[in-house]
């Protein structure tokens, strides 16, 4: 750039003042385009030409509308995926069987008129083990479906 | 035309006669359930199986609950939903027998009016108050179906107030009230398929509340003789003494078999079914006029009862005069080593 200033270029632009293009120069203008982009295309290989020709045709088809379908197929065939991924069965443990601790009877010292009878369920778990859902599960509503406790015979 | 008239005028006079009565039902109620209900808790403990939660109702303006046994009778860390809040409520009485658990809320509080089963019969409308499972306070009318002494063959230990209201899970320990909203009895358990129930009577627990009150202690009486079926009646009594057991208050007081029981106490004696409420309103070391006849002769013995084999000793969890949550007792200070 150093050897051309501004006298340099201001002769040059005079000079192109004065270059025309030949007369049928703008007739042919669109023919020659033409041949030369066929000649640029004959150039390329098969795959690529094809590859372009399908791009074409997709950019025809609206391909807005369409990538939201893409991308709705793609979520599906994932979902799919994972859910079949989950609920294949694990390892199956060994279960280990724990004898059920019989439940205490509430009379320790066998009948008599003040034991209370009753259909009351028992529950033969632990009670460090219930109080660990205790939270989750509902209370126990009372109304009992026996009398607390009767009397076996006419005495008085 | 005039005749066809008549009867169309009867139908319809009739059937306005039936709304008004209706209403007239609908309208106690819901007076009954409106003045009442303020007085009714929900109770809420823990025993060793789950939590539990039924239903109670103050009977005194110091925060006295009476409730079934099968909600306060044998559960820990009782609370009571009353006026918005939720409120620690202690066992002051327990009692197995009678099928009453007396719970104490430091708080004042509204009360129920205590009734008279007694007066009760037949067909008499009540209404029962109760929290049914997780809903809140719920009214339920009903009538007296019967006033029972056994239930599927077996004996209560007082006369149980058989009603027709229709009890779900949570109600145990509801006040079921006159349609002068005076407590009658208490929900205690129901029959099959909740059609019914079973309440005890007031008097039983009053008579529990009373022994407290006054001994510091739940005393069932007893005095020691057995009832059968007498062939051959009299006086109107076909109640005959048929044993007197040893070392009992009945071996020294001058009964022998063969009387007929006439009366123990206030309570006449028809029939040995008879015995089971006069025997339940025994208290022990009070002495109980009894009369029989023995041959064509009425003789009267007071006998001062003992306490009953199968009431439980001690029933009582706290003392009547104590009103504060952690009883306390004051020892001698430990001497202090040099």
């Amino acid at each position: 750039m150093d050897e051309f200033d501004d006298n340099e270029i201001g002769r040059l632009l005079r000079l192109k003042k004065y270059e025309q293009p030949p007369p049928d120069y703008f007739e042919n203008f669109l023919h020659e385009f033409h041949r030369r982009q066929r000649d640029e295309l004959l150039r390329q290989p098969l795959w690529k030409i094809a590859f372009g020709r399908a791009q074409d045709f997709m950019m025809s088809l609206n391909v807005a509308s369409l990538a939201s379908y893409r991308v709705t197929a793609v979520l599906l065939c994932a979902a799919v995926i994972s859910l079949k991924i989950y609920q294949t069965p694990p390892t199956p443990n060994v279960a280990r069987l724990t004898p059920i601790v019989p439940a205490q009877s509430v009379t320790d010292g066998g009948w008599s008129l003040a034991s209370p009878v009753s259909t009351r369920i028992t529950v033969t778990q632990p009670r460090s083990h219930l109080s660990t859902h205790r939270t989750a599960t509902p209370p126990r509503y009372v109304l009992d479906s026996m009398p607390v406790s009767y009397e076996s015979s006419l005495r008085f | 035309m005039r005749w066809l008239l008549i009867p169309i005028f009867a139908v319809a006079l009739s059937a306005r006669a039936e709304d008004q009565s209706a209403s007239t039902i609908s309208r106690e109620v819901k007076d009954i359930f409106d003045h009442c209900k303020k007085a009714v808790v929900k109770i809420h403990g823990d025993d060793e199986h789950s939590e539990l939660s039924g239903t109670g109702f103050f009977i005194d303006p110091t925060g006295t609950i009476y409730t079934a046994y099968s909600v306060g009778g044998e559960g820990n860390n009782f609370s009571v939903e009353f006026d918005g809040k939720r409120l620690p409520a202690r066992q002051q009485v327990t009692d197995v027998r009678s099928g009453v658990a007396i719970l104490k809320v430091d708080t004042a509080s509204p009360a129920l009016p205590i009734g008279k089963s007694e007066n009760m019969e037949v067909t008499t409308p009540v209404v029962a108050i109760g929290y049914p499972l997780d809903l809140p306070e719920t009214p339920s009318l009903g009538l007296v179906g019967g006033f029972d002494r056994k239930y599927l063959g077996y004996y209560f230990h007082t006369t149980h107030l058989r009603v027709n209201v229709a009890t779900q899970r949570g109600e145990a320990g509801a006040p079921l009230l006159n349609l002068r909203g005076e407590v009658v009895g208490i929900v205690a358990f129901t029959l099959e398929n909740n059609s019914s129930c079973y309440a005890l009577p007031i008097e039983a627990a009053e008579k529990i509340r009373s022994d407290f009150l006054r001994f510091g202690e739940v005393r069932h009486g007893w005095i020691g003789a057995k009832l059968m079926q007498a062939l051959e009646g009299k006086g109107g009594s076909y109640a005959e003494v048929t044993e007197i057991l040893d070392s009992t208050p009945a071996s020294n007081s001058g009964l022998q078999p063969g009387d007929i029981l006439l009366r123990v106490g206030n309570r006449e004696i028809h029939q040995p079914d008879d015995i089971i409420d006069a025997s339940f309103f025994l208290t022990a070391g009070e002495a109980v006029p009894i009369t029989v006849i023995r041959g064509d002769e009425k003789l009267t013995f007071d006998v001062k009862a003992d306490f009953h084999p199968a009431s439980q000793r001690p029933p009582v969890i706290a003392q009547p005069s104590m009103n504060q949550a952690l009883p306390l007792r004051l020892q001698k200070a430990p001497e202090r080593t040099p």
